[in-house]
């Protein structure tokens, strides 16, 4: 199953969206792919230097699953690698960095477009292409709770259950697990390592205080 | 086991402590399922690699959408949800009527027995399936009538999906399709995807 949308569908408000950056590197089958794993190899390690909170790709699995060695092992011509960031600065500075490797490799970034703009500018970049989410269509009754899907949609590939999250808030409800290890726990199911775990600590802690 | 989508997030979690969860050999049609369910799997018999395409992600290089057409992605059954390929087919017929150009190498396309009208083959349209995402380009233009042909077909469906549109940004800045979704008012989220263009040997754009 290949990652075509799966960052695209993050759900929240700004203010909700404002911890959660995600950064994505590929290489373009046919055109520049020969080659390429040590490109996302180096990718993987800029991109992971910059306090990324989760990383991971596709194939191997992310950070809390299988660990940093795996993953970093296992890149390939065709990885597709990600990495997480809690915050704008983060963000640009792991961008400024990619630039400045000169990879030619494709960089996508998902997050709050006025950030994300802003973020290329200081640093001399522009936009190429832009994806837009229009929203959910459909029969929204068939859905859980919308702040349950600000948890599961920051797993594109929908490997996150609403039930999953259910459980462990009530496991951090009854102090069974710490919010910190409820996150890494969700953390662990997104196999791309896309999910960020401090975003979902956070959203938690605010449905216990519901 | 109907509605088992063949995910597998059941083994990836270790959930059961007596290991009673087992994986059972599928036979077609159902052994399209893990292919559109489970993250880490490609289907043999399709031998058409992944749920979707690179899509945006490296237009930088390929220059697959260019100024004048919009690219959209339609993750039926997404989020978490699950779908049938019979409602599939209801929403690619829907768009294919406003003028959409399935991707010919997106997994639902090969599923077509049609790519002109999205007539889905009959052996598959009573499979279920986790997610899948239906791509396609129409003319910029024809944006608004493929969201409006989205929304009323939506009406149709068991299920829920999430849109996505696509497009390259003016040298001069200007999101043509941003333009035509606030002239028409339709919703976008504040959030989404950014190619920053880093990619090489740089594509033609025209």
């Amino acid at each position: 199953m290949t990652a075509v949308t799966h960052t695209l569908h993050r759900r929240g408000n700004v203010e909700s969206l404002s911890d959660d950056y995600v950064i994505l590197v590929m290489s373009a089958k046919g055109i520049n792919d020969k080659g390429s794993a040590e490109k996302l190899k180096r990718a993987l390690e800029i991109a992971a230097r910059h306090n990324a909170v989760n990383f991971g790709d596709m194939k191997n699995g992310n950070l809390f699953r299988v660990g940093s060695k795996v993953v970093f092992d296992g890149i390939r011509d065709t990885s597709i690698v990600h990495a997480v960031y809690t915050n704008k600065k983060d963000l640009c500075e792991s961008l400024a960095d990619l630039k400045e490797a000169d990879l030619g490799m494709s960089v996508v970034v998902s997050g709050l477009f006025d950030e994300v703009s802003g973020c290329l500018e200081t640093i001399g970049m522009k936009p190429h292409t832009v994806q837009f989410s229009l929203g959910i269509f459909g029969k929204q009754d068939l859905l859980p709770k919308e702040e349950i899907l600000e948890i599961t949609t920051m797993c594109g590939h929908h490997q996150v259950s609403p039930l999953l999250v259910q459980k462990l808030l009530n496991d951090v409800r009854r102090g069974k697990v710490s919010p910190e290890e409820a996150g890494r726990t969700l953390a662990k199911q997104c196999v791309c390592g896309v999910f960020n775990p401090v975003r979902a600590t956070r959203l938690l802690c605010a449905l216990m205080e519901r | 086991m109907d509605k088992c989508t063949e995910c597998y997030a059941c083994f990836r979690s270790s959930i059961c402590p007596t290991d009673a969860i087992k994986e059972s050999a599928l036979v077609w049609p159902r052994s399209l399922r893990p292919f559109f369910g489970s993250v880490q799997i490609e289907h043999k018999e399709t031998r058409v690699p992944g749920r979707g395409t690179e899509e945006m992600k490296t237009n930088d290089v390929t220059g697959r959408f260019g100024y004048d057409k919009i690219g959209f992605s339609v993750d039926i059954g997404r989020p978490g949800v699950g779908t049938t390929f019979d409602d599939v087919e209801k929403i690619a017929m829907a768009v294919a009527k406003t003028g959409a150009e399935f991707e010919p190498m997106n997994p639902v396309t090969f599923f077509m027995a049609d790519k002109k009208t999205g007539r889905i083959r009959d052996d598959v349209k009573t499979e279920k399936i986790h997610s899948c995402v239906l791509e396609f380009t129409i003319r910029l233009d024809r944006l608004p009538k493929a969201v409006n042909a989205l929304a009323e077909v939506s009406k149709e469906v068991d299920t829920v999906f999430s849109v996505g549109c696509c497009c390259k940004v003016s040298p001069d800045g200007t999101i043509l399709g941003k333009r035509i979704l606030e002239e028409n008012s339709i919703f976008h989220r504040p959030n989404g995807k950014t190619n920053v263009g880093l990619g090489k040997p740089h594509a033609e754009i025209r």
